[in-house]
């Protein structure tokens, strides 16, 4: 049995139309961090709520260590938890805050300090110890928040949008402390985020959750590069990936405004079933400028007029129409296409995703 | 699932609980008692020979004239009262509002009064009414007899009015001031660059700004003055000749004097029926106001 | 800035407002100046404007209040009065707290319709059920016992009214944590809801000590022997005594009412926010 397993957990709220999540069904392994992501609204954070105790579970099961949990208090689910606007006690100092949870356990005093001691020192908040939360920032609040998640010991650590009050840059040195806490303590963690580089670079499994459905869930590369359906491609990686309206016939991929792209052999079979309209994903990397590309399959060498650049210091962002759609192609930092040049590329063959126009559904993957 | 809900229901019943019980105790079941009671003969030091009477008390009352006298006095109380104390406290407030030095003075002097207890303001202005007290001795001066106040049938009840109203106008000055600086500036400066004169500015914004606050303090000093018994209890004891014996003091006296629990209990519930009455009436017409202030705005775009 | 006219409408204002506000304050200014006097002073004095003045500071300047203080029982009445009142401040925070915090955050069965009932509540006027509250203490035997008195003051739906407006919007993450540390409900409420409202609890201490000091039917009923007499009540014993001068009389009305001003000085910013969001409009 794995640590945590969710089978077919359904949330419906009472005067609602639809549910909240549906069938939502997950094996979580002991030491993963599983990240939920998705949009506003997609259930992520009600999903991990129920996993807490703190909403009820309309239907399925829930289990944690091999427990059946669903009437279980969220007390006695051996979890810590760390919200997204810190919910610390406004009256206690950081040390008590941390402190707090080991003194109703009945945690003898000089246990309580060297626990409160080490967590202090893990997260750095030494210099803070006796102060209260109002005069802290929003980062040392969420590391005291964090604190009081640690020293309880417990056996699953949940964290809803933890980040998601903080400036970028505090986003990013918070994550790496995150991660890196992950790493020296082990426990399972579940993390909720809407942000998908948050989910991308801290987890060791991501699931992707749309309307309360789980739409994948794998490895961050698979996601990546195997995503099932139009929705997970569209929502992974950054800057968005690339969608054209096309018609496939044969070997031949027709574009919205009448351009024609040949196929090779080993596409044009995969989708002999799926002839007709179909939605085309590319990824911005996936669209080569560079001379070498451009010679291999001159075929296939299409042409644009650069709208927009983008500088991002190590590489560059290209932005111009085809086929009917903004595209945008991730391109090397010595690419010094400027504004309203010509510009001549491919698209790079075997990186193309097809995705069915009613289903959506990635035709490649299935 | 169940299980929250049951533990949800537990836990609020424990809190809720002990309030839940002494609002039953001593609140819910007097009420109820009181209207019972208003239906018998309860003569509280022969509790046996209590019989049901029906409506016979309510239609006693009506005709008991001690009963419609206080019930009168009320009235009078009320009408001295209320336009007063609701405009002065208006008037005094906007006048504060206005004035730019000393306004924390002000604020504290026309409220100090209110700090005193009505049996203290009650004991205060025995002395002060008193045939050889100060206020005859004032008006002395000015030319006037001395007046008999509070021991005259004719006076007795307007000079406690009056003293109930010195006593109690910085309460509601406070309020209306309060509903004063809540007003957007905006609006005045706005009216100002329309041309518009201060007692335009008064008309066609303070007053429309103050009106839900009007109506829900004249309808509290109403209901205060309806109230009243500690006064004419200390300073006159009904009198002289009843003429400021009110329903309150009335009430208590049946009831707490007299033991005739069951007459009583009749003149509170009509008493409770007409304060009811009145919070009522302003509800209705403070949100009457709100949504005829909304269908206005949404009429004129 | 100001034109000329308006400067000086402003002081002629300022002027009018002052001249009323002394004719709104002699009564108090006589009472302060002639608490120091005997009943011989007050006469002679009435008639001139040293009936505004208190007497020559000389060692006989605090004689009334010295009696007051010492011959009669006026300390005891005042002490007693803090006394209930402290207990029915503390009794009445947990009562009524509790009652608003359930009312608040606890989702129980018919928590709406027993919201609106203690709203209606407040409409009943207490006079009313006075007597009914008299019946109920004589009945068990309380009558004349601080039990007795307090019971019924105990429970305060506009009380209980305020501190559910107040925690109302207690953020409800700060509980769930506090439930993962294994704090429960009831400890919860004392050592988390209570101080982080800690203005709430001062604004219904204060009007539960103002509601008890000043007072005056309940304790008249329901106190007899005069030992257990509250402050406003005790008033009324000293003042009906033959011996009490006119001095004495202004000299105990002026004790009675500091502890009030003090109050008011100390926590008038609780007291405007209690009595202003009574003003505010309901739903």
């Amino acid at each position: 049995m794995s640590f945590i397993e969710l089978k077919k957990i359904n949330k419906k709220y009472e005067n609602a139309e639809r549910n909240s999540v549906t069938d939502f069904t997950l094996n979580i392994e002991e030491k993963e961090f599983i990240a939920f992501v998705g949009p506003s609204g997609c259930g992520k954070s009600t999903t991990l709520r129920m996993i807490a105790g703190f909403e009820e579970i309309t239907g399925g099961d829930l289990y944690i260590d091999g427990k059946r949990v669903n009437e279980t208090a969220p007390k006695d689910r051996g979890i810590a938890m760390v919200f997204q606007n810190y919910a610390l006690y406004p009256h206690m100092t950081v040390e008590k805050n941390i402190g707090y949870g080991l003194k109703n356990m009945k945690v003898p005093a000089e246990e309580i300090k060297k626990k409160v001691d080490w967590a202090v020192d893990i997260l750095g908040l030494e210099e803070y110890r006796y102060r209260k939360p109002k005069n802290l920032s929003g980062g040392q609040r969420q590391r005291v928040a964090l604190g009081r998640a640690i020293v309880k010991n417990q056996k699953v650590f949940l964290m809803d949008e933890p980040l998601s009050n903080l400036d970028a840059k505090l986003r990013v040195s918070m994550r790496n402390e995150i991660s890196k806490l992950h790493r020296q303590l082990g426990t399972t963690t579940i993390y909720v985020t809407h942000d998908q580089v948050e989910a991308m670079t801290m987890a060791d499994r991501i699931v992707i959750m749309k309307d309360g459905v789980m739409q994948q869930v794998g490895k961050p590369m698979d996601l990546y590069e195997h995503p099932i359906n139009k929705f997970v491609a569209g929502f992974i990686g950054s800057p968005q990936m690339n969608f054209y309206n096309v018609t496939v016939k044969g070997e031949e991929m027709t574009f919205e405004d009448g351009k024609k792209i040949t196929l090779p052999d080993v596409v044009a079979e995969r989708l002999a079933d799926h002839q007709g309209a179909l939605i085309m994903g590319i990824r911005g990397e996936d669209i080569k400028v560079d001379e070498q590309n451009r010679e291999l399959y001159k075929a296939n060498v299409q042409q644009a007029v650069v709208e927009n650049t983008e500088v991002m210091g190590n590489e560059n962002n290209l932005y111009f129409t085809y086929g009917g759609s903004l595209t945008v192609a991730r391109v090397s930092k010595y690419e010094l296409s400027q504004m309203g040049d010509k510009l001549e590329f491919v698209f790079s063959p075997t990186k193309m995703h097809f995705f069915d126009k009613e289903t959506e559904e990635n035709i490649l993957e299935k | 699932m169940m299980k929250k809900k049951k533990s949800n229901t537990i836990m609020g019943m424990a809190f809720f609980g002990p309030a839940l019980v002494l609002l039953t105790i001593f609140l819910f079941i007097p009420m109820i008692l009181t209207l019972i009671f208003s239906f018998t003969d309860y003569f509280a030091l022969s509790p046996s020979l209590t019989h049901f009477v029906g409506f016979e008390n309510y239609g006693k009352l009506f005709k008991d004239e001690l009963f419609l006298q206080s019930f009168f006095n009320t009235v009078k109380f009320v009408l001295i009262i209320l336009p007063c104390q609701g405009l002065g406290a208006l008037g005094l407030a906007l006048l504060i509002n206005k004035v730019t030095h000393c306004k924390k003075y002000f604020k504290v002097a026309f409220f100090v009064p209110v700090v005193m207890s009505l049996a203290v303001v009650s004991t205060l202005w025995m002395q002060i009414y008193s045939p050889e007290g100060i206020l005859n001795t004032i008006l002395g001066n000015l030319g006037i007899n001395a007046q008999p106040f509070i021991h005259s049938a004719s006076q007795a009840l307007p000079s406690i009015a009056l003293m109930s109203v010195w006593q109690g106008v910085g309460y509601q000055m406070i309020i209306f001031l309060g509903g004063l600086q809540a007003i957007n500036p905006a609006l005045y400066e706005a009216a100002e660059m329309d041309h518009a004169s201060s007692w335009q500015k008064f008309k066609d914004i303070t007053l429309p700004e103050l009106k839900p606050l009007c109506v829900f303090v004249f309808i509290t000093v109403t209901i205060g003055a309806f109230r009243m018994i500690v006064q004419p209890m200390v300073m006159t004891g009904g009198g002289p000749s009843h003429s400021t014996y009110t329903m309150v003091y009335n009430i208590y006296e049946t009831g707490t004097v007299n033991w005739e629990i069951g007459i009583a209990s009749t003149m509170a519930i009509v008493f409770a029926i007409f304060v009811m009455i009145l919070t009522v009436i302003q509800s209705i017409l403070t949100r009457d106001k709100e949504d005829k202030n909304v269908n206005k705005k949404a009429k004129n775009g | 800035m100001l034109t000329k006219k308006q400067k000086t409408a402003n002081w002629i204002l300022v002027i009018i407002l002052l001249i009323a506000s002394l004719f709104f304050l002699f009564p108090v200014i006589w009472m302060l100046a002639n608490s120091f006097k005997g009943d011989a002073a007050i006469t002679a004095d009435m008639n001139t404007i040293k009936a505004f003045i208190p007497p020559a500071l000389n060692g006989n300047f605090f004689d009334n209040y010295v009696t007051i203080l010492t011959d009669t029982k006026f300390l005891k009445y005042m002490l007693n009065t803090l006394f209930y009142a402290a207990i029915l401040i503390i009794l009445g925070i947990i009562v009524n707290g509790l009652a608003g915090y359930a009312l608040a955050k606890i989702k129980f069965p018919f928590r709406e319709r027993w919201v609106l009932i203690i709203l209606l509540l407040q409409i009943v006027p207490m006079e009313t059920i006075l007597t009914i509250h008299f019946l109920m203490i004589a009945k068990v035997g309380l009558l004349n016992t601080v039990i007795g008195y307090i019971l019924p003051m105990i429970v305060n739906p506009f009380n209980i009214f305020l501190f559910r407006q107040v925690f109302i919007s207690l953020p409800d993450d700060v509980y769930e944590a506090a439930q993962l540390d294994f704090c429960g409900p009831l400890k919860y409420f004392f050592t988390m809801v209570l101080p982080m409202s800690k203005t709430v609890v001062a604004t219904v201490s204060v009007f539960t000590f103002l509601n008890v000091w000043n007072d005056y039917l309940w304790p008249s009923l329901v106190f007899t022997s005069s030992d257990l007499l509250t402050a406003q009540i005790g008033l009324n014993s000293i003042t009906s005594n033959d011996n009490t001068t006119m001095g004495q009389t202004l000299a105990v009305i002026t004790l009675i009412t500091i502890p009030v001003i003090i109050i008011y000085s100390l926590f008038s910013k609780q007291i405007v926010e209690g009595v202003t969001s009574t003003g505010s409009k309901e739903g």
